[in-house]
């Protein structure tokens, strides 16, 4: 059966061996992307919506239990990490998927057979395991971005984080918008992103994060596609398929 | 009657052995003379209560009323003799009932202060202020008796009572609260020697069961596991694909391995050994991280037989990789050099990576670090921890002598 698979490991001889040992274990299947950091990761997911995706826990920009949260249910997670004992007991408690590194081939057979068998039906949830191990690891917890350095002509401004209307990605920019006036940034959104609140900011979009208080009403456009009014601007922002379920009653 | 009187006893005497064991049970005491009596015991210090208890749990009631009677019989021939010797005139049991009397109050005083002696040493004064004022008052009940016994008329009671007065707390103050309080004062230096050497063996005991606990701990920490899995899957990556560099990265982890394993047991190692460890792990880490990480190891000649505790530039590397490049999106460098600044060593371990901000959980090692430094140099040497832009730099200075 063919897959898709998104790989995200930032040690580069692991990610060669889950690469070379998936090519052998699974030749039908595609790796669609590669990624070295959290923040890639989740870009790359956004950009390819994988089938299945194999997610080192300890990664820089985001954990790979941070981008698991963000993908939700829409595709099969896999964890991977060398030793974290209490996340592998949970792991165990709740029947989430993982892989201990070193990854041992026999041990990666059992994996792909699980995951084959239900590649069909719809992805577990695994956000109440991620949640608990998240509050258990010690490790995360980033300071979260409380103002923004915008040039503005030949002035720096600095933007308070809570009047953002919306961000949209700009190549390797960002636009900030807020109400009455807009900025650019000179960081891509997707570094962003780990420093934003996502109670707060939420993706509706691979390039949009929008404010929740801004928004006045989301709507339908067909059966397929949404958008989203603001308040306190004109612009309409189209919402991707894979989230128009924040916006489900 | 009498069994009464004994249950009576028995119940009091458990309930104030009770109490010297935990003084917070004296406020169940009933109230009235027993809770009276159970607060006073309360308030000892905890090695008078613990005293006290072990004298009361060892020595049985009977005991103590025939050690009573012994005294007795002890002070009645004393008074006797007194009598016999020096004062034909005074009737012979008058002589016999006042030794009893000094004898007793002696007794009972020094019992009293052998096991409360911090209050009497406390306050000396009025200990001694209440023995006398008693004094005055037996004086004055004791000249009215007499009066009264021979018929004097108040006249002759005016003129005896003050010498009687006089007499009797001369004799209470030399013979019963000169001796008590002296008998206190020397308990309590006792006891205050005993109690420094006591304080100063468990300060010993706490600094090496501190130092195991640190050694412990170090261990621990270099068996890290993500550390050593890692590194692993790394070498079985390099060896199955036949790639020379699975040999060299298996090397540096043997000369980690073993360099942490002898540094372990060794208090102290020169800084060439340590940084020799240093660049090992950074060798390893360098494989394994790729062009994520880039690293410089510069340390003097001058300094390379400097003496320092054992593992601590290595906590210092671990630190900036777990808590500066790992978490760097980019990576970074890391760089370890010492010099010589007037008599002071500084060794620095400066790293490019996120910086402050970003190093949850970075406390413990950091904490073990100033700990051991601490152990070895007491204030003379420290840990400083500064925002290197980018990222952070931790400095260790020593003073150049041996430590101690």
């Amino acid at each position: 059966m063919t897959a898709t698979i998104l790989v995200a490991e930032d040690e580069p001889l692991m990610r060669e061996r889950l690469l070379g040992l998936l090519a052998t274990a699974w030749p039908e299947a595609t790796v669609v992307a590669v990624a070295e950091n959290g923040l890639d990761a989740w870009d790359a997911w956004l950009e390819h919506a994988p089938q299945v995706v194999f997610l080192d826990i300890r990664m820089p920009g985001m954990s790979g239990l941070e981008v698991a949260e963000r993908i939700g249910r829409q595709s099969h997670v896999v964890f991977v990490t060398a030793y974290d004992q209490y996340a592998v007991d949970a792991f165990d408690a709740g029947a989430v998927d993982y892989l201990l590194k070193p990854i041992q081939p026999g041990r990666l057979d059992k994996a792909l057979v699980r995951l084959r068998e239900k590649l069909d039906s719809r992805p577990d949830d695994v956000s109440e395991v991620v949640k608990q191990v998240k509050a258990a690891s010690p490790a995360p917890a980033r300071e979260k971005l409380k103002w923004l350095k915008a040039s503005v002509g030949k002035q720096i401004r600095l933007i308070d984080v809570d009047e953002v209307l919306f961000f949209q990605a700009d190549s390797k920019y960002t636009r900030v918008v807020l109400a009455g006036s807009e900025a650019l940034v000179r960081i891509p959104l997707k570094d962003l992103l780990g420093g934003l609140d996502t109670e707060r900011f939420w993706q509706i979009h691979r390039g949009t994060l929008v404010n929740v208080n801004a928004i006045r009403a989301a709507e339908r456009v067909d059966a397929e596609r949404m958008q989203v009014l603001l308040r306190g601007s004109d612009e309409v922002l189209p919402v991707s398929r894979s989230f128009t379920y924040l916006f489900r009653e | 009657m009498w069994k009464r009187i004994e249950n009576w006893h028995r119940e009091i005497e458990d309930e104030q052995l009770a109490v010297l064991r935990d003084p917070s049970l004296a406020a169940q005491a009933p109230a009235g003379y027993r809770r009276y009596f159970a607060c006073k015991l309360a308030a000892m210090s905890p090695s008078e209560r613990e005293a006290l208890h072990r004298f009361s749990s060892s020595v049985s009631t009977t005991a103590a009323m025939l050690a009573l009677v012994k005294l007795c019989v002890v002070l009645s021939v004393l008074g006797f003799l007194v009598n016999l010797a020096f004062l034909r005139a005074t009737p012979w049991w008058e002589t016999v009932i006042i030794a009893n009397a000094i004898g007793i109050a002696l007794a009972f005083s020094l019992v009293g202060v052998w096991f409360n002696y911090k209050k009497i040493v406390r306050a000396k004064g009025k200990a001694l202020m209440t023995m006398v004022a008693l004094g005055v008052v037996g004086g004055i009940v004791g000249a009215l008796t007499a009066v009264l016994n021979k018929g004097d008329p108040w006249a002759a009671l005016l003129d005896k009572l003050p010498k009687t007065v006089v007499v009797v707390t001369i004799v209470v103050t030399v013979l019963v609260a000169l001796p008590t309080i002296l008998v206190a004062v020397l308990r309590n230096r006792h006891f205050e020697i005993l109690a420094a050497q006591l304080k100063r063996d468990a300060e010993q005991e706490r600094l090496a069961r501190q130092l195991s606990e640190t050694q412990l701990r170090l261990l621990r920490a270099q068996i890290e596991p993500h550390f050593l899995f890692n590194t692993l899957g790394a070498v079985q990556q390099l060896a199955e694909h036949g790639a020379p560099r699975a040999a060299e990265l298996t090397a540096h982890l043997i000369d980690f391995l073993r360099g942490s394993m002898s540094d372990m047991r060794s208090e102290q190692v020169t800084l060439e050994t340590e940084f020799g460890l240093v660049e090992s792990y950074l060798r390893v880490m360098q494989i394994r991280l790729g062009e994520r990480l880039r690293y410089r190891i510069d340390l003097p000649p001058a300094l390379a037989a400097t003496p320092i505790p054992s593992m601590l530039v290595l906590t210092l590397a671990e630190n900036a990789i777990k808590h500066g490049i790992e978490p760097s999106l980019a990576g970074g460098e890391i760089v370890v050099d010492a010099h010589d600044d007037a008599g002071t060593v500084r060794i620095g371990v400066r790293d490019s990576g996120v910086g402050m901000s970003d190093t949850p959980g970075a406390g413990t090692g950091l904490d073990n670090v100033r700990h051991r430094l601490r152990l070895a140099y007491g204030e003379g040497a420290c840990l400083l921890l500064s925002e290197a832009e980018p990222g952070l730099l931790a400095e260790i200075s020593i003073p150049c002598k041996e430590p101690q």
